[in-house]
């Protein structure tokens, strides 16, 4: 098996005594792309945040290639979730600055690139995501579908280990869906390494190494796309694919 | 209709150093006692949400006691009761205009902290979660990301603390600083012409504030995120509202 990049072991994490990840496990080799459903509550967002080290974990290990990340303290934390991107269903683009701030501000902030150099860098990115017109333009100037793909540019700017969706495009109206999926894509042939919780499920078949189904806090299902979707071993995700197809 | 309102006095007193001068205390005075309010608001906005206890009683301590006593009072106590408790007070550099500045801007941090925190309070969250995603400390994301984006909250009800705060700088007439107010009552009193002498004081506050008000439509279309926001002319009007 090639190298794995990120790793989650046996997490467990709850919120007000409510445990909503119990004991999941979840790795991603490089390249690999994996696409986690699940209905919603199931934990999936829970668990891309604990993999971000957004959260901690309250038992089990998150790895960040051989490196066990998951008992460092909040300083050190934050220089390694510098090697993660990450990528919100609401996109959380820094209001007060443009689309070009908001790519460079990771490079400046935390890279500790000059200005100059970190535009050059961040244009680069945004032409990759098809927005260069777009660099002087606030988020409340942009449309969802290009908030999105400037929110896509800013993580991949500080050139991270791997990339993780948290349903990034649910917040999408329909027409705007694809433009998004497309960058994805293009990600996933370039050779990122990603994790995904979505429910496009064509998006899925089409680009996933494997598919995870999630529920109730725990992971229960993982498959290849074609057998995922043709033979779902567990009845839970043959309802559920049922509901969302 | 008129009976005795002699113009030429109201001039001579409008253009006359007292005045000018204590124009110039009363705003002087009122930049920096709300400087410093807004610098220490913000520490006890921060320290409101604390994970300490102590801090988060501290902070409610401080609001309770500067909200619940009349300036007034806080005024005469800092001028006539600190150098009685605190004998380094005692000295001839506690001027009145120290004393002064140092009990509005006490005050005023007790107002600025709840202005300063519900600004903080009304950018969203997934704002701090996307700076903490890019590796950014928290430090860094309140200075780049929360601050600037709370400003535009907190500008509003600021323009208004300033018109308040320069206000209560006439208190400071008992503590015999030679403010405005001070200038107004001496000239009034000198041959009891108190509808002029006080007209001319009307005038100096009401031109401190029309400018003030410009100002404040300057600094909201500066923390307007938006380019169109920028061009737009703010219209005054929309802003006396907001600073009524």
């Amino acid at each position: 098996m090639n190298d794995v990049i990120l790793r989650a072991e046996d997490v467990h994490k709850s919120y007000d005594g409510l445990e909503v990840l119990r004991g999941v496990s979840i790795d991603v080799g490089r390249g690999e792309v994996k696409v986690i459903i699940g209905p919603s509550g199931s934990g999936k967002s829970t668990l891309l945040r604990c993999l971000a080290l957004l959260e901690p974990v309250d038992s089990g290990s998150v790895y960040l290639e051989k490196e066990r990340l998951s008992d460092l303290r909040e300083k050190q934390l934050a220089a390694h979730r510098s090697e993660v991107g990450m990528v919100f269903q609401r996109f959380n683009l820094f209001q007060n600055m443009t689309a070009l701030g908001n790519v460079m501000c990771g490079l400046v902030e935390v890279r500790g690139l000059k200005r100059r150099e970190a535009r050059e860098r961040a244009r680069e990115f945004l032409a990759r995501v098809g927005l260069s017109d777009k660099a002087g333009s606030y988020p409340e100037e942009l449309s969802g579908g290009q908030q999105q793909r400037v929110a896509i540019a800013r993580a991949l700017v500080m050139r991270p280990k791997a990339m993780l969706f948290d349903e990034p495009t649910s917040a999408l109206d329909v027409e705007l869906v694809r433009e998004v999926l497309d960058v994805m894509e293009g990600l996933a042939r370039e050779g990122m390494t990603m994790i995904v919780v979505s429910h496009e499920l064509r998006f899925a078949h089409h680009v996933a190494s494997s598919i995870l189904m999630m529920d109730e806090g725990e992971m229960i299902e993982e498959a290849p796309p074609d057998r995922f979707f043709s033979a779902p071993s567990h009845e839970r995700t043959k309802r559920f694919l049922a509901l969302v197809e | 209709m008129l009976a005795s309102f002699d113009t030429h006095i109201f001039w001579e007193a409008l253009t006359s150093r007292p005045y000018w001068h204590g124009a110039l205390l009363a705003l002087e005075l009122t930049l920096v006692s709300l400087a410093a309010a807004c610098v220490i608001g913000f520490f006890l906005a921060l320290g409101r949400s604390s994970r300490f206890r102590g801090v988060r009683s501290f902070v409610f301590f401080y609001s309770w006691i500067f909200r619940a006593t009349p300036t007034l009072l806080q005024l005469l106590f800092i001028w006539n009761g600190l150098p009685q408790i605190w004998s380094t007070f005692a000295n001839d550099w506690f001027k009145p205009f120290l004393a002064a500045f140092i009990a509005l801007s006490l005050n005023e941090a007790a107002y600025m902290s709840e202005i300063i925190r519900a600004g903080l309070l009304s950018v969203d969250p997934g704002q701090e979660l996307a700076g903490k995603a890019l590796g950014m400390t928290r430090p860094r994301i309140l200075r780049r990301v929360i601050v600037p984006q709370a400003i535009r909250i907190i500008i509003p009800p600021t323009g208004n603390e300033f018109i308040t705060l320069l206000k209560l700088t006439s208190l400071a007439y008992v503590i015999s600083l030679h403010e405005l107010l001070t200038a107004s009552q001496v000239r009034g009193a000198a041959d009891f012409h108190y509808a002029e002498a006080y007209s001319a004081a009307v005038i100096y506050y009401l031109v401190i504030v029309s400018v003030l008000m410009a100002i404040q439509a300057q600094l909201e279309r500066r923390f307007t995120w938006s380019s169109a926001g920028r061009r737009r002319r703010v219209p005054v009007v929309s802003v006396a509202h907001d600073a009524r």
